[in-house]
């Protein structure tokens, strides 16, 4: 990853030098083993500080409706699942692509610190270290090898398109990850399994954490509305106070606002600071979407409608289809 | 505070029958903003309507809630009432205790409940309703006629007449629809033919009447006044300039497998063809399917021997546009395909005829110049059996479950040909029931019976047995229990009728309904019957169901007289219900142009101001012309940037709040 590290820095660096672009969005570290955080950079030399390791996990795609209402052009580095939102944010029209120049960084997979944090291995760690497979934990005492999937994100352990399918400059060479589709939906299939009951009472009890910090409405690049339906008083959708109902409301509405436009960047369950997997909400309506009406990906090719948001004679109709309420 | 007015209708006892008008009254003067309740027995009589005026002016209301019937009947009667008396007729609600509770509960106590929550949610929304002003538009003065039937032809005749400009699109070559195939008509015997060419003579020769024969409807966009419609000419194959309609190139054609579909294939044609010889317009067409040129590049022998130089195979298809303010849909009917009644071996014998088929097989025009003949052996038949209600008023899948009205007519009108012309040949008629309702119609069924001795049989048949050169029909006859063989030389079904295949296709694109049977929908069955609930787009003959001629063609004046009057209005107001988009909150995502079914959303790019900067930004626009105010799109936007006139998301959500206090 270093050797990718290096090339961010030079290509930012040229970028910038030769007037490709005024702004570059990257990452850069913080205090901490595990804080990569996102970076913008308009000075040359502000790029010696960008990184690329296993952290950076935050998707940069969003901010780019901020940072294209000025008359500039903007340089960004996107993983696969970011490329799949900056598409989305495209069919959108949140972002004006001949202002962007992509630079594509095919995806090892990120890990989990908290998964690092649970092995036990966090105290006094210096350095993360990850190639191909392998995670290399260095700490004063020593390093300690392990598979790299043991620390990897729930979801980059699922993920289908490692490599961005948008950029105009890929920094180095696809990866190749062998993420069986069989258990793709393993976390959808959990929760079809309960009983009609076991499944509210189980939906009631996440919802009843939510602080409604926004975190994963604001993180998600399906959220991309000018102003969120929530957030408008004269909308008198949402209440102020502080009871399950109103929370409960405000992620099914969220879910059906993004349905068919998620990206399944699984970034919303990442952000919540609560715990909430909110992304198998969105997972269990991806998979609806593809038994009903074939595959969609939102994000892999803009040029295709949803197929929430288009009508054809032989869709079929979901009410008869699942009739029986079951799963 | 506003200042609401509540008005409570008994409409005789069909609300106050099950809904206590008193406890209604009385739960409605406790809601914040009412000032004033009134009931009456019928709240649309004058009387009612007086009582309303009055109290906007003497209360000074400026709401008004009426709890009566669906808005559907009476809303325009009460915001008229409202407007004569100085208030915005978009401030008046209705809260429909009628069809949405008095008349689905039987327990007074549940469904007084339910009226007032029903009256509550009005109130609630009345509350927040504004005035609001209807535009105008224009009307295009030219009238469209789907279908050429004699529907089309009366109803194009009669728009014509009244100085409007009318457009038919015909399906096939010519015009003439099934009445051209009919042979004589009851309940008068005259020829068909007689009577209807000289109407489709004046069809194509009338200055305001434009053909577009062998012709579809393509797309359909626009509203009522103004229709755009696109059309497709098929590719004739035969300029119609040059065309003198000699016929030479169909004598010559070598291509004759085809079959005759005005003879209902008792007869082939050439791959070049005019249907029959009345034809409008009488110009040949190349049916490609059959053409040598087109199947093998060889032949070419039409445009060899046309003294006109009319052929033309590499003609294309056409599409034409065109504005139109009304469109009459007159597309008519088929006969149900018989392949599934296997009793009758309608498929596998010549001799088991269709009723149809039995008309070209008595025309002088016909196959056989009118002569009745097996088309098995050439031969006169001694006995023949006519079976109705083939399919009709059947429960299974295979056939019809209503009436198809006509067949008890027309096949006493056939037995008695067969009588006229041959009256030794015994002809027998199994029936279920004989219906002939309809002036001289029962008479002269009777007349079939009585004059001409035709033996009416009531009862099914069983089966039919080729025997020989024989058809052994076994029936059983209901009034006597007993079972009879009949050794028929012919039968002849009456098969029953059933709406277009492509009826639903066309519905679609008009976005008028059919019904269970894919027969077009009416308005009102009663009130409205030529309407359909597209304003602007009316209904003639049998596509909305089984007709014979003279309802077809009262039907069909019916509907011009509503067509012309809406040409003759020159404006209409349009319905100022329409979407908005409140472009600060439009994030320009779009998806709402691709819900609109009326494709009246589309995007621009403006410039606001953010923060100082001046920001370009992509926001969906509604053309209000367009807007059928179906409320679609305010779903599909997330953010709620889309909004309804008259129907706005708050205003939805206090009615919501207001039933589930
Ligand atoms: C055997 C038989 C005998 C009958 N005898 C009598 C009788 O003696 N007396 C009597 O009163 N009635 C009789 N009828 C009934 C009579 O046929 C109908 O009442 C009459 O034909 C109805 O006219 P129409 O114009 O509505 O429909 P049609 O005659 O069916 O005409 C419809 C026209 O629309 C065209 N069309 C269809 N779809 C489209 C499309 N999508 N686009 C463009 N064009 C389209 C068709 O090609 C056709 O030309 C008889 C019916 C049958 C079956
Ligand atoms: S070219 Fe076609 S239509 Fe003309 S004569 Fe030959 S087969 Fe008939
Ligand atoms: S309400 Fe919206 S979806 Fe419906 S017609 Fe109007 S613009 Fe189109």
């Amino acid at each position: 990853m270093e050797k990718i590290a290096n090339k961010v820095r030079e290509t930012a660096r040229l970028a910038l030098a030769n007037g490709e672009v005024n702004k570059i969005l990257g990452w850069k570290k913080g205090d901490f083993w595990y804080d990569s955080y996102p970076a913008f950079i308009t000075e040359e030399e502000g790029t010696a500080s960008l990184i690329w390791d296993s952290f950076c996990v935050a998707n940069l795609s969003k901010y780019l409706i901020e940072q294209l209402k000025e008359d500039i052009k903007v340089g960004v580095f996107l993983k696969g699942c970011d490329a799949r939102a900056f598409n989305q944010l495209l069919k959108d029209n949140r972002v004006d692509r001949d202002k962007v120049v992509i630079y594509g960084l095919p995806c090892p997979g990120m890990i989990d610190p908290e998964k690092v944090k649970k092995a036990g291995l966090a105290k006094g760690l210096l350095d993360v270290q990850k190639s191909e497979d392998e995670v290399v934990f260095i700490t004063k005492e020593g390093e300690q090898k392990f598979s790299a999937r043991e620390f990897a994100y729930d979801k980059c352990l699922t993920c289908q398109y490692p490599n961005p399918v948008v950029y105009d400059e890929l920094l180095a060479e696809e990866v190749e990850r062998n993420n069986t589709t069989e258990y793709f939906y393993q976390d959808v299939e959990e929760i079809e399994k309960m009983s009609p009951d076991e499944r509210f009472a189980y939906w009631v009890e996440q919802f009843s954490k939510c602080i409604r910090c926004n975190a994963c409405r604001n993180v998600c690049p399906a959220c991309s509305c000018e102003k969120c339906i929530f957030d408008n008083s004269k909308a008198n959708v949402a209440g102020k106070a502080k009871v399950d109902s109103e929370e409960q409301f405000f992620h099914i509405v969220r879910a059906y606002h993004v349905a068919g436009r998620c990206v399944d960047c699984g970034e919303c369950s990442r952000v919540c600071p609560v715990g909430i997997p909110l992304a198998k909400l969105n997972r269990k309506i991806i998979k609806d979407i593809t038994e009903f009406y074939g595959e969609h990906n939102a994000g892999v090719n803009p040029s295709l409608d949803a197929p929430l948001e288009t009508f054809k004679l032989e869709d079929i109709d979901p009410f008869e289809t699942r009739a029986k309420g079951g799963k | 505070m506003q200042r609401i007015g509540v008005f409570v209708c008994w409409c005789g006892t069909n609300i106050a029958g099950t809904v206590d008008i008193d406890q209604v009254k009385q739960a409605a003067e406790k809601i914040p903003g009412v000032v004033n309740v009134q009931d009456y027995q019928y709240m649309c009589s004058e009387v009612g309507q007086n009582l309303i005026k009055n109290a906007i002016k003497e209360q000074k209301l400026d709401r008004v809630v009426i709890a009566s019937c669906s808005p559907r009947m009476h809303e325009a009667t009460f915001r008229k009432a409202a407007k004569s008396a100085g208030l915005n007729p978009y401030l008046v609600e209705i809260a429909n205790i009628r069809e949405q509770c008095s008349w689905v509960h039987k327990n007074k106590e549940e469904a007084t409940e339910k009226a007032i929550a029903l009256v509550r949610a009005a109130v609630a929304k009345a509350t927040l309703n504004t005035e609001l002003v209807p535009g105008e538009i224009g009307v295009e003065p030219r009238a469209l006629e789907i279908g050429g039937g004699i529907a089309g032809i009366q109803t194009a005749l009669d728009i014509a007449e009244a100085g409007y400009k009318v457009d038919i699109i015909e399906k096939t070559p010519s015009i003439g629809g099934k009445m051209a195939q009919i042979d004589k008509t009851f309940p008068t015997l005259d020829c068909s033919a007689c009577i209807l060419t000289p109407k489709m003579v004046d069809a194509s020769t009338h200055p305001n009447i434009n053909l577009y024969t062998y012709s579809e409807v393509e797309a359909v966009q626009g509203y009522v006044g103004n229709f755009e419609v696109t059309i497709r000419q098929k590719a004739r194959s035969v300029n119609a300039d040059k065309c003198t309609g000699c016929g030479i190139c169909t004598d010559k054609c070598p291509s004759k497998k085809a079959e005759s579909e005005f003879d209902e294939g008792l007869r082939k044609r050439g791959a070049i063809y005019i249907p029959f010889p009345q034809a409008v317009p009488n110009v040949p067409v190349i049916d490609r399917e059959e053409c040598l040129k087109f199947k093998t590049g060889k032949c070419g022998l039409c445009e060899r021997v046309c003294p006109s130089g009319a052929i033309e195979f590499n003609q294309e298809d056409t599409l034409v546009t065109q504005k139109y303010g009304a469109i009459v849909v007159a597309t008519g009917y088929d006969l149900i395909n018989l392949d599934k009644f296997g009793e009758y071996p309608y498929t596998e014998h010549p001799d088991v005829i269709t009723s149809l088929e039995f008309e070209r097989l008595t025309s002088a025009a016909g196959p056989t110049a009118g002569k009745f003949l097996r088309p098995s052996n050439g031969n006169k038949p001694k006995k023949v059996v006519f079976v109705q209600c083939v399919g009709s008023r059947d429960k299974s899948s295979r056939g019809k479950t209503y009436c198809s009205k006509i067949c008890c007519m027309y096949t006493a009108k056939h037995a008695m040909l067969i009588k006229e012309k041959y009256p030794e040949i015994e002809v027998y008629v199994f029936y279920i029931d004989v219906r002939t309702p309809g002036k001289n119609f029962d008479e002269f069924q009777r007349r079939a019976v009585e004059e001409y001795g035709v033996n009416y049989i009531k009862g099914m048949v069983g089966k039919v047995f080729p025997e020989g050169d024989k058809l052994q029909v076994h029936g059983v006859d209901a009034l006597s229990s007993e079972t009879l063989i009949i050794d028929a030389d012919m039968v002849v079904l009456a098969a029953a009728t059933k709406a277009k295949d492509d009826a639903q296709e066309l519905g679609r694109k008009l976005s008028i309904s059919t019904d269970a049977n894919n027969f077009f929908t009416e308005a009102h069955p009663k009130l409205r019957p030529v309407e359909t609930h597209s304003a602007g787009i009316y209904l003639a003959g049998a596509c909305q169901g089984p007709k014979d001629i003279p309802e077809t063609v009262a039907q069909s004046s019916a509907a011009a007289a509503k067509a012309i009057g809406l040409l003759n209005k020159g404006k209409l107001v349009n319905n100022p219900c329409v979407s908005q988009v409140d472009e600060q909150i439009c994030s320009g995502c779009l998806a709402c142009t691709k819900m609109c079914p009326y494709e009246a959303i589309s995007s621009q790019v403006i410039e606001v101001k953010e923060q100082g900067k001046i920001v370009k930004k992509t926001v969906a626009h509604v053309n209000e012309a367009l807007c059928q105010g179906c409320g679609g799109c305010t779903v599909t936007c997330r953010a709620g940037a889309l909004d309804l006139k008259g129907f706005m998301n708050r205003q939805i959500l206090a009615e919501v709040d207001a039933i589930c206090l």
